[in-house]
């Protein structure tokens, strides 16, 4: 539609932007991440730089840092530092594998895990204490600990010692400390969901969809997978309300992993979590990592596909939103709090530089520490190019200031990336080190044919695409996903002071 | 028996299907070396690699693919994603220099923000040995540290290595 050679633009106009067409539409945007979607012939006169002084699209221009005439400097670094006030600060997610043993098989996991009876790959007190001691230092004042696997109750009894050995430390520290814990539930029992629930122990789960997806999917010995974990889901709900927590903010949210099998069934998979009294989905695409090539052929698909699935899934969560289901897309809602919102919401691997070791670290069973989650895969895999350090060994200042830190940083900044550093989306966007080496063979990657890269773009052009069809409806939809509830209830309390 | 690619320009590739190896010459005005490190090293997973430089101005890279039994397709796509990556590798050089104060300034935020000031503890442990503070020129020697007499060497001292 937009002819390049007509558009000769004149220089000293123009701010610096980017800009692509999207539907009928050509979006432009520029560093501070502000936007405008113009009509075909608005954006042949901005670019030749002829728009005429005091009119509409002049002003709007203008407002939004556009136009060098009437550029404010001091606004657009208040922007840009809005949008990027992670960067100061540091590591507050801190995942623990507790343990690699798990009492399910799921077909795209098995770097992650280990047959119930490798007692070897549990995380031991001493362990944790360590792990728990180099949180307590991270510059961040909010730290999360989250519980993974395998199966984190397999451990249970780390778990609580970690918990109450964590809160124990932090009296005297006084961070804002928080513990969530990612359980296929089924190992629980009233006992522990008692105790849990007295910690503020936040529950997530994976529902990989409908029952006969998710029982394909992850395999219990009895077959009865999604049977078990949807139990406990509502009854987890159940005690939150007894409990006098408002439902609609407090109830078990779930992961979902998107694999072949699951791209047909986007209708069914929405309706599930629906019916589960879920209020996200996140339609992840399956990560390359912990399973073998054979399994990667029967999971992988091309990204179009992918996409195609992502615009009907979220499509029809659109039409249940309409008529008054609250349901949100969790990548949409990431990007529109970016977009609409004009500041970062710290999904770590949708900003820049991405969270690896500066937002997060990932702590192993046998107290290895790795900048993230992937990495810790990579390494089972025999790559241990993400590792860092060890609990017993590494100081904290040790771990964040590690040279692979550093080149992670390096590495994810949109600035160094080709393709990334002139794109439209730029401003929303962010780079996974790890995905990178692992499918393209450096940690930089190459965005025009790196996967993550389709399925960010084409996200993005999806809901640029809504913004630009402008349904109240759904821009409507959209500002709701965009507002953040804080859950203070899962914020470990302050210690009372001694009387 | 090396053959070449028709897409290719003469005299830039050359592929051996029984070696299993392909070489390809870069124009090193083209590429800058840092470039050509990255992108080839990116490779050693995949294959044995080795750069020399047949001319001035030239760089050779040697691919020697590790499958044992290495089909024309699979040369070519190893080829392909040298040129490619070469390619992201030169434009990533480019654009750092560009950037770099802004790259430098946030990760030098970036890594600040994460370590935080050093506490009492860290810098009790701190080693004052480093390397930074060797002085292989004796800078930091005095006058008589570094002319005085040395003492005459034992008889039975070793002889030192290299001696006929």
């Amino acid at each position: 539609m937009i002819s390049m050679a007509e558009l000769q633009p004149v220089a000293g106009t123009q701010a610096q932007f980017s800009f692509r067409e999207v539907g009928d539409k050509v979006l432009i945007t520029n560093r501070e991440g502000r936007w405008l979607l113009l009509e075909a012939q608005e954006f042949t006169a901005y670019a030749r730089g002829q728009v005429e002084a005091g009119s509409d699209l002049h002003t709007r221009l203008r407002d939004d840092g556009f136009l060098r005439e009437g550029y404010e400097v001091s606004t657009a670094a208040e922007r840009l530092r809005a949008r990027s006030s992670f960067v100061h600060g540091g590591p507050n997610l801190h995942m623990f594998v507790v343990t690699l043993r798990c009492n399910e098989t799921c077909a795209y996991c098995h770097a992650s895990r280990a047959n119930m009876d490798a007692v070897h790959t549990d995380m031991t007190k001493g362990t944790a204490e360590r792990a728990v001691d180099l949180v307590l230092r991270s510059t961040s004042p909010f730290v999360t600990i989250e519980f993974q696997g395998g199966e984190p109750l397999v451990n249970y009894e780390v778990v609580q010692h970690i918990v109450n050995y964590a809160t124990e430390r932090n009296a005297e520290i006084g961070k804002q400390l928080e513990f969530t814990m990612v359980s296929n539930f089924g190992l629980l029992d009233e006992e522990k969901l008692d105790w849990l629930l007295e910690h503020r122990v936040q529950l997530c789960t994976s529902v990989d969809g409908p029952e006969a997806l998710h029982n394909a999917q992850r395999k219990l010995p009895t077959g009865d997978a999604h049977q078990r974990t949807v139990h406990w889901i509502r009854r987890i709900n159940e005690r939150y309300a007894e409990l006098g927590l408002d439902p609609t903010l407090y109830h078990v949210e779930a992961l979902l992993t998107t694999t072949r099998a699951t791209l047909p069934q986007w209708k069914e998979v929405v309706d599930c979590y629906v019916k589960l009294g879920c209020r996200s989905l996140f339609l992840r695409p399956i990560d390359p990592f912990g399973f073998a090539e054979r399994t990667r052929r029967r999971l992988e698909y091309p990204r179009a596909e992918y996409l195609e699935y992502y615009r009907n899934a979220v499509d029809y969560m659109l039409e249940l939103n309409a008529q008054g289901v609250e349901i949100l897309e969790r990548y949409a809602a990431i990007f529109l709090t970016k977009i609409l919102g004009g500041h970062d919401p710290n999904y770590l691997d949708l900003r820049s530089p991405a969270g690896a070791g500066i937002g997060a670290l990932a702590y192993d069973y046998d107290g290895n520490v790795y900048t993230c989650d992937e990495g810790r895969m990579l390494a089972a895999s025999g790559d241990r190019s993400f590792q860092i350090g060890n609990v017993h060994e590494s100081a904290y200042r040790d771990l964040v200031g590690h040279p692979t830190v550093r080149a992670l940083a390096i590495a994810t900044n949109l600035d160094t990336q080709p393709d990334c550093v002139h794109c439209t989306y730029q401003p929303y966007c962010g780079t996974n080190a790890a995905f990178n080496y692992k499918t393209q063979g450096t940690i930089f990657g190459r965005m025009r044919d790196n996967a993550v890269c389709a399925v960010h773009k084409g996200i993005q052009d999806y809901l640029f695409g809504k913004l630009a069809e402008g349904d109240p409806q759904v821009l409507d939809t959209f500002e709701r996903w965009t507002t953040v509830r804080p859950r203070d209830h899962f914020i470990q309390p302050a210690p009372t002071s001694e009387p | 028996m090396s053959t070449t690619l028709p897409e290719v320009p003469q005299g830039l590739l050359e592929v051996d299907l029984h070696e299993g190896s392909a070489i390809v010459q870069l124009d090193a005005t083209l590429y800058p070396l840092p470039a050509i490190y990255a992108a080839t090293y990116a490779f050693i997973d995949r294959a044995y690699v080795l750069l020399d430089r047949p001319a001035e101005g030239r760089v050779r890279v040697t691919l020697w693919s590790k499958q044992p039994e290495t089909t024309a397709q699979a040369l070519h796509d190893l080829v392909g994603e040298l040129a490619n990556e070469v390619l992201a590798g030169a434009f990533r050089h480019r654009l750092t220099q560009d950037n770099q104060a802004i790259v430098e300034t946030v990760t030098m935020q970036a890594m600040a923000g994460a370590m935080g000031p050093p506490s009492l503890e860290d810098l009790a442990d701190f080693d004052f040995t480093d390397t930074a503070l060797d002085d292989p020129l004796g800078i930091a020697q005095s006058w008589e540290e570094k002319h005085k007499k040395k003492a005459p060497q034992s008889p039975d001292a070793p002889e030192p290595e290299g001696t006929p």
